[in-house]
Order: structure tokens, then sequence, then C-alpha cells
């Protein structure tokens, strides 16, 4: 099935080929100028990559070595509101939620629309009260609130402080040195080195990568002694590879990705002959905001306000969605908000100040031009020209939904916005969907361990972890739910290494 | 012909590049300049200088204070942020030759009014 090439002298006739094409490439260890080696290699320094070093120090491995490429530490996983779903915490039960594995893995394959993995699910979900005391040990300190995320039947997004990645990534990275986790940034994975039975032997790395000078730095092969895992993360920053996959994700669409999330990792194993799923199935969040980059303050804003506000076409001043609803409904809604002539006419998140302020997103959105504050529902239809009568009707029949706890028009969940009526002043925001991850990627198992196309057997001595892998979640994630799956994993891969 | 003429204008373009890129250069680098473009490129002229480089003159915690920002901003200090603490080299978001934003500029409207 593969052509098998060996080069007896790698170095120099590897790096010629170049960064178009990542080659495949078959050796014997001894016939490899090694000019580093590990016992444990990690591909990004993401939650996956993190949590796997951690794990794995804490399981005994005394050399543990985590590339990075971007010039800064987290990838993409610093990027985010910071949250993770966990089932039966300590913190649930003290805030009286009743939750479980069962019911969060039923949560997610209901999203999944058939194509989730219950397998792998489960054991992400049954993983998760150990990974939140790991974080927890790590430092990471969570909020008292924990957060309603979209499609969820509990509540149970639990948030640091932070409410951003950074409140992981930062006490993990700190963890996982003190442990003597050896962490070095600007150094690009370009290939895995394996043997002729396609055992994994080892990658080369260009250290002293910049990003987006493909040429820069010098090409370095480092053998892994226990295994390579691969946590490199999604593809959504890279157009071109995204386009082929979903036509309507092209240069006009927002990302929410950090600027690394190229898919690198996935190509490179793709090239190894593992097992591909689920590529065309890329998210878009639906709490994105058109007025700034990337992630920005008004994720945060809107996660924190869905549940007790409403989202308004602008043509017709109603709502048009279930506000929670998972996030494929919501944006695949969103994107449909035309003017006349087919243009973007984003949505207005319409939120209550009252309730919006207790939350530090607001004061961020409202000072970075990010949503706006106004004092009547006639100042709303005339900045944005809605029809007011109609956006008036709607608030009042809003309010009525909550006062009964139902909402006979989208079906939403209302008890989580029991007494919180939408009253002036409002705060307001746009809401236009941003590529925000890929649940495809490249088969693992409930070991981490990657499989091969050929024959559905997993490729010796190679894990993958966190959004490079594919298959989990299916045609849509749930919010919340990649942080504790990409730790998940990643110490899974660490426990299979360390056992292999 | 009508191959040969785009490829003289990439020759001719590379080269006004090239030369634009010695050029561009802060003012208040030039006692840096005078002691030779070595001073910062370490790796080699053709390579980017090492991560180390500005820091054989500029202390990232000094630059922290100078940029600190109180209260809730705190966290927006580019030299030691909520994201990358004092960790981000400074290559990510200055570029002597090259012109750059702040690496948190791909996510927030900011406003750092004396970057350069």
């Amino acid at each position: 099935m593969q052509t098998r090439r060996s080069f007896l002298k790698f170095g120099a006739s590897a790096a010629t080929v170049g960064a178009l094409a990542p080659l495949t490439a078959h050796a014997q260890s001894n016939q490899v100028e090694w000019d580093e080696s590990h016992e444990v290699v990690i591909v990004g320094s993401g939650f996956a990559g993190l949590a796997a070093a951690v794990e794995a120090a804490k399981l005994g491995a005394k050399d543990i070595v985590i590339f990075e490429k971007l010039g800064v530490y987290g990838g993409n996983s610093t990027l985010n509101a910071g949250q993770a779903c966990f089932a039966n915490t300590d913190l649930q039960k003290k805030l009286g939620i009743e939750d479980s594995a069962e019911l969060m893995v039923q949560d997610q394959l209901k999203s999944g629309r058939g194509y989730a993995s219950e397998e792998l699910l489960r054991h992400s979900a049954e993983l998760g009260p150990y990974i939140y005391q790991l974080t927890k040990d790590c430092g990471c300190v969570y909020r008292d609130h924990i957060i309603n995320t979209g499609g969820t039947s509990a509540t149970r997004s639990h948030q640091v402080i932070e409410r951003s990645g950074a409140g992981f990534i930062r006490p993990m990275l700190k963890t996982a040195r003190s442990y003597g986790v050896k962490t070095k940034i600007r150094h690009k994975f370009e290939h895995l080195i394996t043997a002729k039975d396609g055992t994994v032997l080892g990658i080369q790395i260009r250290k002293g990568y910049h990003f987006s000078h493909e040429d820069s730095g010098k090409l370095i092969n480092v053998k892994a002694e226990k295994g390579v895992l691969i946590a490199t993360g999604g593809f959504g920053a890279n157009v071109s590879f995204r386009q082929a996959l979903d036509p309507n994700l092209g240069e006009e669409v927002g990302c929410t990705n950090a600027r690394g999330a190229t898919g690198d990792g996935l190509v490179a194993m793709l090239a190894e002959g593992a097992m591909p799923v689920h590529l065309s199935f890329i998210q878009s969040g639906p709490w994105a905001s058109p007025d700034e980059g990337g992630f920005g303050y008004g994720a945060g804003f809107s996660l924190y306000n869905f549940p007790h506000s409403i989202a308004i076409d602008r043509n017709t001043g109603q709502r048009f969605m279930n506000e929670t609803a998972d996030r494929k409904t919501r944006a695949d809604l969103e994107v449909q908000r035309r003017d006349k002539d087919g243009n973007p006419n984003p949505a207005l998140l319409i939120a209550p100040k009252h309730e919006a302020k207790k939350d530090p997103s607001m004061e961020n959105v409202l000072r970075y031009n990010v949503a706006w504050e106004f004092d009547s529902v006639e100042a709303i239809a005339k900045h944005f020209d809605l029809p007011l009568a109609a956006l008036k009707q709607q608030i009042n029949d809003w309010n009525q939904y909550v006062k009964q706890g139902e909402d006979p028009q989208f079906g939403k969940r209302m008890n989580m916005s029991t007494g919180i009526y939408l009253t002036a002043p409002f705060i307001v925001q746009r809401l236009w969907p941003k590529v925000h991850y890929c649940q495809g990627g490249i088969q693992i198992n409930t070991k981490a361990e990657v499989i091969a196309a050929k024959n559905g057997l997993p490729i010796p001595r190679l894990y993958a972890a966190g959004e490079v892998s594919g298959g989990v979640h299916g045609v849509s994630r749930l919010g919340g739910c990649s942080t504790p799956e990409c730790m998940a994993f990643g110490v899974t891969a660490a426990r299979s290494m360390m056992k292999a | 012909m009508k191959l040969i003429t785009p490829l003289i204008a990439l020759v001719i373009s590379s080269a006004i590049a090239s030369t634009a890129m010695a050029r561009d250069q802060r003012e208040y680098h030039q006692m840096v300049y005078d002691s030779g473009c070595k001073t910062c490129h370490d790796q080699g002229l053709k390579s980017f200088p090492s991560d180390t480089a500005c820091l054989q003159c500029h202390d990232m915690s000094d630059l922290a204070k100078q940029t600190a920002r109180k209260g809730h901003d705190a966290k927006q200090n580019p030299h030691d942020s909520m994201h990358y603490g004092q960790e981000a080299p400074c290559m990510e978001c200055h570029g002597e030759h090259t012109k750059k934003q702040a690496i948190c500029m791909d996510c927030h409207n900011f406003d750092y009014p004396k970057f350069n």
C-alpha cells in the first residue's frame, strides 16, 4: 500500500524535500544521525501536551521534552474562555448540581449527531474528576460559579478565575517545569522518523523556527525512547486546508485560533498512514464578534450572557434561535442573517445590564468597542435600524417566558435564567461565527494510540491527543468539552507510554 | 519574452526589498548599527537573531515595569501578560527591519500608543 523508502543517512537528503510535502521516511535507528534523545517526546504545548508532561513526570519519566512551534507557549489552548466541562465534581455538589459522566456522554452524543465515539467520550468523561484535581494540583483556580454552555442538560462548565485558557496553561507549564520537563519554543515538528515496520523512532524538528518563515532554523533529528505524542491542535487557521474540506470556510470567515493552528502534526501523521476521521466537520463559534479579531473578549461576554439574553435578527426584530442550542445549530442560523443584497447582517445579542455586569467580561466588551450600552429599546432599534414594534413585542414575550419558566418559541432551557428579566439598560453585541474547532483529525483509541488506515491497528509508539485527533465529538462539539478531553487523552498517552 | 519581463520585475523588486530591509532601522539603535550587524545577528547574518539578542541591552522585568497597567488592565501589560507572562520573546511583537504589531492584536483591540 505504501511506498517504502529508506535513507541511509537522514538530515541533508530529508531537508531538501522541503516543507510543502512532509515526507514519509523510513530508517533503522542506528542509521539515523540523532541530534538529541529523550525518553518522552511531546509536540505541542497546549492542554494535551502539558497534561501529558505532568502525568508522565508523575509516573516517573526522567527526561521529557515539549517542543512548541511558536515563540510562545500554550498554542490555541491559551486563547479561549478557560472552561472545562466536568461531571460529578465537589464544586457541582456544593452548588447542588446533579450530574454524571453518563449524562455528559449522552449530551455529547446528541450533539455529535450519530458520528461521535461513545467509547472515547466515555473514557474522557470518566477521567473528568481526575483531570479537575490534576489542574487544581497544578495551581489552577476555579471560580465558584459554574457556567451553562449550549447543549448541556446539567450545569457543568467549570471556569478558571482568569476566564481564559491561560489560567490552565501557565500553572501547568510551571508545574511541568518544576518536574524537570524541558520546554522549547521555536521548534517546529517537520515529520516522523519511522522504522521499516512503521514503529515511530523519533521526529525531525526545525530548531530556531520563526513562524511563517519556513526555511528558518535548522533541522535536527530527535530520538524518542518511549514514544512520540503529537498534540499539535487543529487546522482552523490554515485557510486552504479547511476550505478544501468545507468550501464555506474561505478567507472571509474569521477564525478564533492561534496563528499556529495550521495542522502540521495532522498532515505529518497522514503521511505516515494514520487514519483520517471526520475532517470536514469544522466548527464555528456562535459567540464570536465581528468587531474584533480572533477569540477576543466578545466570546466570553456572550458565553456568560446567552442563557438570559436574546439573539435578534435585524430584519425582523425577532429571535431566530435557541440561544443555548449546540454550537452548530446556532452558528448555522447566525450566518443566515443577511441584508437584502445577501451581505452579512450580524445578529444582535441583547443582554440585561443588571445581570451582565456581574461578569467582568462586560467591562472589556464595552471598553474595546465590542459591545455597546443602550438605555432603551428605542435606542437599540434606532441605532441598528430594527423594526421597533416587533422588537418591543419580542422582549415582552421573552420576559413572559422567563416568568413562566418555559420558552414556547425555541424551547430554550429556562432554569438558567430564572428571575432574570430583560430590562433596560441593555448591553448589545453583534454575533458572527468564526472558525473555532476541528472535530476531525486522525483516529485514536482509548489508549491515545494512533490508528493506521491500512489495517486499523495502532502505529507503534505514536500517540495523539487533543484537537489533532478526530472522531471523538462527531458533527458538533459541545462548549467546554475540548479542554477536558485534550487533558484526558494527554494523560492517557502519558500512561500508555510509561506502561509500554 | 513574455516570461522574461515579469522575471526581471521580480528580480528588481526583490533587490529593492532587500535594500529597504537593511535601511529600515530605529534611529535610537544607531550605536548598535555602528558596532556591526553581528551585535544582534548572533546566529549569522542570514538568520534571525536569537531570542536573547535584544536582552543584551533590554531587561524584560524593567520593560514590564515601564509598560505596567493598573487594576483590571494589569493583565494587558504586553511585557507581562495574562497569556504569556514575561516569556513572550521580543521578536514575537517587534521587528527591527519589518513592521509588526503586538501579538495581542491578533484577538484584541488594545491601544498601545507607544508601540514600535
